[in-house]
């Protein structure tokens, strides 16, 4: 197994947050940790990317790796162009040359290009949410973790920025650990579901979500509706 | 339809009309040139004075002791005001300092340095004292109450610690820096005024104007007065253009 989180504990002051959480995951997936707000999820990706300890238990497989990241604020810089926060944090990892290519790539994918020399403050929410959704996966790494970066928009950006990311993973495999409290959005990403408890977090179930992506745009479609049937089984148990 | 930026200046110079028209009734009411001379005995001593062979050198050299001032000040500012953002220690260190400057009456500068400067370097050193602490607030202010959020992402995506300096600490406390720095520019030219009155360099516009008072000559007084006006309009202008110039990601 790539990842491997085994028997993880974690609290502030004395505060259980996160309590004999297991999970092995293969690389190249998209695992969605579905969890109600406030119940550690922020503080499982932090775990994971290695910005907390954990007090107790054994993390693997996420050191060494470069890990680009999705916050659930766009966190652009407001004085640098749509290209420039691109190129912000790709500078001391790639040649000039290559830098320009992988922008446009990107930017092309997200449907930003006639944007590029554009500042954040002259795009929409939903744009900039693009932006930096191209800036995760411009910047090389084998890790994305994704902290409910789709959280407050509403359902037709949601359903679009979900599709430019969708497009983006099918070219560009990486491994994703996507956190959400939003049970639509899990089954529309994850091709793994792991569903958490309350404070202090452990996991309550893993649902697996066989139906290719491309083919979860109906929302009607049966096998979509039983997976959504069963996850709310599980966050409601 | 005059759009508002026309409309405000048409509002602007009716005003300075109003100003002009104020003062010429008040110098014809008191009707004593020596207490009050008329905007245009003013005016006329100024074309005078302009064509002195000493006004130039005088000007110039006031200008530079405020431009030498403010840079040493700017330069000091950021230097210190960073580092004191950064550390606890060092902002702990330069506390008393910036707040004994910060409380001393200019007058007291002015005299202190006299006794121990060269006349020439008075003004400046006097300009550093009253304009350093101005700046180093506003740096320190601005490294406080940046974006956290913004910090993490840089350091998420290991961003070299050069180059968050660079390119977002450095571009964060901008408008601060520009809001000290322009707050400092007005009080240099007033500052370095009045410790030429008191430190008498060789040349400058604030030796002038004592010795136009010496003279009774009030509408020399009021000449130098709007020279000084002009040089700190002028600088104003040029900081609001260049404000104007390094902000525009803001549009």
């Amino acid at each position: 197994m790539a990842f491997v989180l085994d028997k993880i504990n974690k609290g502030f002051g004395g505060l259980e947050v996160i309590k004999d959480l297991s999970m092995q995951e293969e690389e190249n997936r998209i695992v969605c940790i579905l969890g109600p707000s406030g119940a550690g999820k922020t503080t499982l990706l932090n775990l994971m990317s290695g910005v907390m300890k954990a007090d107790s238990g054994q993390i693997s497989g996420f050191s060494g790796h470069s890990i680009s990241y999705l916050f659930q604020e766009t966190r652009l810089l407001p004085w640098k162009t749509v290209r420039e926060n691109i190129d912000f944090v790709l500078k001391d990892k790639l040649p000039r040359h290559q830098r320009e290519q992988t922008i446009a790539r990107y930017l092309e994918t997200v449907e930003l290009s006639p944007f590029a020399s554009y500042y954040p403050a002259r795009l929409s929410g939903g744009m900039k949410q693009r932006v930096s959704i191209a800036r995760a996966f411009a910047y090389p790494a084998d890790v994305l973790l994704m902290d409910e970066p789709f959280k407050g928009l509403d359902t037709q950006l949601k359903m679009s920025l979900i599709k430019s990311f969708i497009r983006l993973w099918t070219l560009d495999r990486r491994s994703v650990f996507f956190v959400t409290h939003d049970i639509q959005e899990a089954v529309l990403i994850g091709h793994l579901v792991y569903v958490l408890t309350d404070r202090p977090a452990s996991i309550k179930g893993r649902i697996i979500n066989p139906v290719p992506h491309e083919q979860r745009d109906d929302s009607n479609a049966p096998e979509l509706q039983s997976i959504e049937q069963a996850i709310y089984q599980l966050v409601t148990l | 339809m005059i759009n508002s930026s026309t409309n405000n200046k048409i509002i602007t110079a009716l005003s300075i009309l109003a100003m002009l028209l104020t003062w010429h009734g008040l110098a014809l009411l008191i009707g004593k040139e020596y207490i009050l001379p008329t905007p245009a005995q003013t005016g006329l001593s100024l074309l005078l004075i302009m064509q002195s062979q000493d006004f130039w050198p005088a000007v110039l050299l006031t200008v530079g002791r405020g431009l030498l001032g403010f840079l040493i000040s700017l330069g000091l500012g950021i230097i210190l005001g960073m580092a004191a953002g950064f550390s606890r220690v060092i902002n702990w260190l330069l506390r008393p300092w910036v707040t004994v400057m910060r409380s001393t009456p200019v007058m007291s500068v002015i005299i202190l340095a006299i006794i121990w400067f060269e006349s020439n370097l008075v003004p400046v050193v006097v300009a550093i004292l009253m304009l350093f602490p101005i700046i180093y607030g506003n740096v320190v202010a601005g490294i406080r109450n940046i974006n956290q959020e913004w910090l993490e992402m840089a350091r998420m995506y290991k961003v070299k610690p050069r180059r968050i300096i660079a390119e977002l600490y450095f571009p964060a406390i901008l408008p601060y820096l520009l809001a000290g720095a322009t707050t400092a520019m007005g009080i240099a030219w007033k500052v370095i005024i009045a410790a030429e009155i008191l430190s008498q360099p060789t040349r400058a516009i604030g030796t002038d104007l004592m010795i136009a008072k010496f003279n009774f000559a009030t509408a020399q007084v009021l000449a130098w007065t709007v020279v000084v006006i002009m040089i700190s309009f002028v600088f104003e202008s040029l900081l609001g253009a260049w404000e104007n110039n390094l902000t525009n990601w803001r549009r």
